[in-house]
């Protein structure tokens, strides 16, 4: 392969030092652990690499329908998550981005902090309004509206509801950052061939912003599958979602080898669904540039 | 541009707008208040106090998962850091310039497949869990946040500046240090510091690698939220509150999003 | 100083062939300008000098060193960049100063040196400035001087002038001659522009779309005898006759579709001048007299009917359909306020010009 002139100067100083740590650092943390999670789901009770035998014997014990519903739940929740988000987020986003002129900074500003904000003690502070022992209960017992505390706390829709305020924030920093971008030229042309607020939105604003709304539904759904705290300790233990019963099977049960099989089928799985999106959007968008 | 108001533009926006912002900060407001109840448990006001905070700062428990939060963060910081930005400039005109995709992986992927995979190969090599264990976690993370936003700008600076440096006669190295890095450091920071609270706030990690004994900050609120609140708890939000706030007024003026990584 | 002579230089981009089999020689102590179209692989010659780019064949001579593979900071060659490239976290005596310093200059020499050159491009009075608080000109004056301050062998300007507004363009190119004119290096000047390399150059090389070389000698030598239609017409406008030589009483007519005979003379060492060959004549606009009277004493005489006119201030373009359909362009010195003569839109006019002032090309 040549080299130029810069390729050539860089020879002599051993720049292939330089870049292997972050690639070792990778290889042993990403590469490796990947490798054995799949290696794993793959063999049947071995002792590190001694006398392995391959078997699809943990993935065949996948086909059950509970792990199927599990599966479905977490798709389930992810999407309402990520519907939610982008439902309540858009017109915020929008607003924002396009509407205000003074103290945008300072809307940002707060509009960004909770995204900061430590994932646990978000949800700590849903945990402390909603518990048995918590503000609406106490205050609604005191008033007389209920007389015992309300469930709050361990039902699927806290968890929906948790799960869509602590995600919030990433589907509102894309949409903005795409609605922003928007040359508000190209608005005022809309208009000026008479377009009207509505079409002008549907036809202009709302496909370009098509980018940031892609981003923003990847960054919610693709972490949202795989959620575990926020049913851990909002859900209740009845129902298990994927990142839950990853948990179990690596924490508590200790059985690596059926959590690997699980971990990998519930990634394909992902993948897929992934892939489906990226292309449904990648259609929508290639409309859109023609 | 001025257009006439229509219902939607006076009554819609602002209506959404106020709605987020209520639904984002009431329980942050209320997790605030109330840390300062001296009745620990109900919505009743029993009067202002501090004792939960006395509670905090004597808490032998807290002081040790925020040493080790501290600890993993500034570790991982340091070590992500550096070799991201060696490897960003190293790799630039040579076999392995696109070396940099791999990065992406880490965080795309879920963090729960992320944390099982190390779970599971620190077990198969024997490798005891603990702080070098969550150092090497959180490090990887780092990586995936350094090594995009020092390329974004590093690229910027060697299509303009590194080719004059080499044409006056300066090595790879000195265009590194006199150059690149000089230009580059507002960018570096805040990925630094972005790394910093990616690790402080980071739980799925932590919770599987960091073996019995060590605890993170995010992993004691886990443990407190599992066993009941307490308003110790609520203080230590608080504070943890404040401190996150200070660190995005930091951000801002850097003026880098989290998002802006991918 | 020495000479750059470039032997058999190929050079591919993403597979495809920029520059092929590339011979060029540019004198020592010279202003060379390097003229083409976008994409003529111009900038690429200069990159392949300073060693950004390194050939996929063929060998670079600076003097008789072989230089192709020589590093970058290694060749005794510096650049002015498009874009100035001037170090922002710099101010202007540091950027000047920076390539002394890698060198491993004292202080004081570096000092006294950088002095210097800055009084050379009249930027004494911003030595401690920081580069944001520069205009255009001024930045780029700086990084004329940062580069000559290495007292370099070979000076390489890559299009130096496109950010510059008109006025400051021109007064540039005076002072880029000046300066050559005194430190007597080589410089290799890059542009698409061909006012500006007429202007400046000493020599210069036209190259085409396809990275060749059509052609290569002075400005003057490049104007009245381009080698080429595409030569002719890229340096300047001219006007482009079809038709085929014919040989008559030992005088040479060129045969013009539904036009009739042109006299013209053809260069005595062309292979084609003594045969009935397909050729180009190519008459340049200003070499046309334009007249609504009958004059007498050109060699050349056409009719026409005037299409279009546009003032460009120091001279008229006429635009003239000849009696085949074709257009032919003509340009009037404005010698006088008030013409004698006026022509206007639709009159006949009378097109004439001496044979000698107009060219044969071949393509």
């Amino acid at each position: 392969m040549k080299k130029n002139g810069i390729k050539a100067a860089l020879t002599k100083e051993t720049p292939f030092f330089m870049i292997a740590p972050a690639l070792i650092w990778q290889v042993l943390f990403f590469c490796v652990p990947f490798a054995i999670i799949v290696y794993l789901s793959f063999v049947k009770s071995s002792v590190g690499l001694v006398n392995p035998q391959v078997s699809l014997f943990y993935y065949l014990s996948l086909f059950d329908f509970s792990y199927m519903k599990i599966i479905a739940r977490s798709l389930i929740f992810a999407i309402a998550n990520t519907f939610f988000c982008l439902m309540f987020a858009y017109p915020v986003a929008y607003f924002l981005a396009r509407k205000i002129k003074r103290f945008k900074n300072v809307f940002l500003f707060f509009l960004i902090l909770p995204f900061w904000i430590n994932m646990l003690v978000q949800i700590y502070a849903w945990f402390f309004i909603l518990e048995r022992n918590g503000l609406i209960n106490t205050f609604l017992l005191k008033i007389g509206i209920i007389n015992s505390p309300l469930h709050l706390a361990n039902n699927m829709g806290t968890v929906l509801f948790v799960m869509i305020y602590c995600y919030m924030p990433f589907m509102i920093m894309p949409l903005y950052t795409a609605l922003e971008k928007i040359n508000e030229r190209l608005i005022e042309s809309s208009y000026d061939l008479g377009a009207n607020g509505w079409q002008t939105f549907k036809n202009i604003t709302l496909p370009l912003s098509l980018p940031g709304i892609k981003t923003g539904c990847f960054l919610v759904f693709v972490p949202s599958f795989g959620e575990f705290v926020i049913p851990a300790l909002m859900g209740g233990s009845k129902n298990m979602f994927v990142g839950s019963l990853i948990t179990h099977y690596f924490l508590v049960a200790q059985d690596a080898n059926q959590g690997a099989a699980f971990t990998c089928f519930s990634g394909a799985i992902l993948l897929s669904v992934i892939v489906l999106g990226n292309w449904y959007f990648s259609k929508k968008i290639n409309v859109v540039r023609g | 541009m001025e257009q006439a108001k229509t219902f939607f533009s006076r009554y819609f926006f602002p209506f959404m707008v106020l709605s987020l912002f209520l639904f984002l900060y009431i329980p942050i407001v209320v997790l605030i208040v109330f840390s300062f109840n001296d009745n620990p448990y109900t919505y009743q006001w029993s009067g202002f106090t501090l004792q939960w905070y006395h509670e905090l700062f004597a808490s032998v428990e807290i002081w040790d998962a925020l040493k080790n939060s501290l600890i993993v963060a500034a570790s991982s910081v340091f070590l992500s850091t550096i070799m991201g930005v060696l490897l960003v400039f190293y790799s630039a005109h040579t076999f392995f310039n696109k070396a940099f995709v791999l990065f992406y992986g880490n965080l795309v992927m879920p963090e729960i497949v992320l944390a099982v995979g190390m779970l599971s190969a620190f077990s198969f090599f024997a490798i005891p869990l603990g702080l070098t264990t969550l150092i090497a976690g959180h490090t990887l993370l780092g990586l995936g946040y350094v090594v995009p936003m020092v390329r974004a700008r590093f690229i910027d600076l060697d299509v303009r500046y590194a080719e004059a440096s080499l044409d006056l006669g300066a090595t790879q190295g000195q265009t590194l240090r006199k150059i690149i890095l000089p230009l580059l450091s507002p960018a570096l920071f805040a990925a630094a510091l972005l790394v910093f609270i990616v690790s402080l706030d980071d739980f799925v990690i932590s919770f599987f690698c960091a073996g019995a004994s060590t605890q993170t900050l995010p992993m004691y609120i886990f443990s407190m939220i599992r066993s009941g609140a307490s308003p110790v708890v609520s203080a230590l939000s608080t504070v943890l509150l404040v401190a996150s706030s200070l660190l995005v007024l930091i951000f801002s003026s850097l003026q880098i999003k989290k998002t802006d990584v991918l | 100083m020495r000479s750059i002579r470039l032997e058999n230089i190929t050079k591919l981009y993403d597979g495809e062939i920029i520059i092929e089999k590339l011979n060029l020689t540019i004198p020592s102590g010279k202003f060379f300008a390097l003229l083409g179209p976008s994409g003529s692989g111009k900038t690429t010659i200069l990159r392949l000098i300073a060693g950004f780019e390194k050939a996929d064949g063929g060998s670079i001579f600076l003097g008789d060193k072989n230089i192709t593979n020589t590093p970058i900071n290694e060749r005794r060659v510096n650049t002015v960049f498009q874009n100035y490239a001037l170090f922002p976290h710099m101010n202007v005596f540091d950027n000047v100063a920076y390539g002394l310093r890698i060198k491993g200059f004292a202080a004081d020499i570096v000092e006294q040196r950088v002095i210097k050159v800055l009084k050379t491009v009249n930027l004494e009075k911003y030595i401690y400035k920081s580069i944001t608080q520069l205009s255009g000109g001024q930045q780029q004056r700086v990084a004329l001087a940062r580069a000559i301050v290495n007292e370099p062998e070979v000076l390489l300007l890559d299009e130096p002038l496109a950010a510059l507004d008109l006025k400051m363009r021109e007064r540039m190119l005076i002072e880029l001659i000046e300066l050559q004119d005194t430190l007597k290096t080589t410089f290799v000047y890059v542009t698409h522009d061909q006012f500006e390399a007429l202007t400046v150059a000493d020599y210069m090389a036209i190259m085409n779309h396809d990275g060749e070389i059509e052609q290569v000698g002075t400005p003057k030598q490049v104007y009245e005898f381009p080698v080429s239609s595409f030569v002719a017409n890229f340096v300047g406008t001219t006007n482009l006759l079809k038709g085929t030589l014919h040989l008559r009483d030992g005088q040479q007519f060129l045969a013009i579709d539904s036009l009739g005979e042109v006299a013209v003379v053809a260069q005595p060492d062309k292979p084609w001048a003594s045969e009935e060959s397909s050729l180009i004549l190519s008459i340049r606009p200003e070499k046309i007299d334009i007249s609504k009277t009958e004059e007498s004493g050109f060699s050349n005489h056409l009719k026409g009917i005037v299409q279009s006119i546009v003032y460009h201030g120091r001279s008229t373009q006429y635009n003239v359909k000849l009696s085949n359909g074709q257009l032919i362009q003509v340009f009037e010195q404005n010698e006088e306020h008030f013409p004698q003569e006026a022509i206007d839109y639709d009159d006949e006019v009378n097109l004439y010009w001496q044979k000698e002032n107009a060219v044969l090309l071949e393509k």
